[in-house]
């Protein structure tokens, strides 16, 4: 089995899900997500990326998070659906307003579209975050390649990785 | 201060943004993933483990942070492509241009060609990013 081709069939959490199971239009769900000033540190550390409006305050009042702490909540609810673990490859990402600490978002989305190119299957979902007055913060689209391997290998294998992790930065 | 102004031409280049990955930049607790262990990421069929991408593509948006200030925060869009694997030990450098400039009534919007280059030169990460300027951004600015 190791010296032949093969894609992961299930990890720790479970069966992986396959390109047939993973449906055009479902919905995601949604989560209400509060980004604190302990994870503002977090992302800030992660990225060694510092300035004033993430530590100190902004000119939005208050201190405010690096958009790309938008990451991961999406993933989040990609993963409570699925259990798909594959490679990020395409983000499309737009930052409407400032991410704030101690502000909840609602955070939704849907499962938009997947197809097949270069001989790998391919997922796309996209997702929007709302403050409590409805107005949208983000909106962002990812497609992830479900594996490395070719779709044409068997899927075999036992992964040594979850495809869904604890739900923090 | 935000590097670009309404003023900014296109062809302007953006400032790299560099980093040398290690591998512990992607450790999570115990977790062993495709991020953090050669067997896992074997299993799938990689040669080594790979960067996180998000943490990859925070380079650019440093750089993009650096460039337009609020016009990033708000009103920032980027669409990039991870094109080939990121290693954990890495080296990385985010790179731009200004390629095209959209008049609007009170800012300009500044579209740019983004990219991360490896060690060897190659483009693991390319894409398109903007943000906006306000007009009058580029008073007092040393020309």
């Amino acid at each position: 089995m190791a010296d032949t081709p093969h894609r992961i069939a299930e990890d720790e959490a479970g069966k992986r899900a396959t390109f047939d199971e993973i449906e055009v239009g479902q919905l995601l769900g949604s989560m209400e997500w509060t980004p604190t000033e302990a994870m503002i540190d977090q992302q800030c550390e992660l990225d060694l990326d510092y300035h004033a409006w993430f530590s100190v305050d902004s000119p939005w009042g208050g201190r405010i998070a690096p958009p790309q702490i938008s990451y991961r909540p999406p993933r989040w609810l990609f993963s409570r659906r699925y259990n798909v673990r594959g490679l990020f490859y395409k983000w499309e990402i737009e930052n409407v307003r400032p991410i704030k600490a101690g502000i909840t978002l609602n955070v939704s989305g849907t499962l938009a579209e997947k197809y097949v190119k270069n001989n790998r299957e391919f997922v796309v979902y996209q997702v929007q975050a709302v403050d409590p007055d409805n107005n949208v913060v983000f909106r962002t689209r990812r497609t992830h390649v479900l594996d490395f391997v070719d779709r044409t290998a068997p899927r075999a294998g036992v992964g040594l990785d979850s495809g869904i992790k604890s739900e923090k930065i | 201060m935000a590097i670009l102004t309404a003023s900014t031409p296109v062809g302007h280049e953006l400032p790299p943004v560099a980093r040398q990955f290690r591998a512990e930049h992607f450790k999570r607790g115990d977790e062993k993933t495709i991020h953090t262990d050669l067997e896992a990421a074997r299993r799938e069929g990689l040669p080594a483990p790979v960067a996180i991408g998000p943490q990859v593509a925070a380079l650019l948006f440093q750089q993009l942070r650096m460039c337009f200030e609020k016009g990033w925060v708000e009103g920032g869009r980027c669409e990039i492509v991870f094109r080939r694997p990121v290693f954990v030990t890495d080296f990385c450098v985010a790179k731009g241009t200004v390629t095209r400039r959209e008049e609007g009534r009170d800012s300009v919007r500044l579209h740019c060609d983004v990219w991360i280059e490896n060690q060897k030169g190659d483009k693991v990460v390319a894409g398109t990013a903007s943000g906006v300027v306000p007009h009058g951004s580029d008073k007092g600015i040393a020309k």
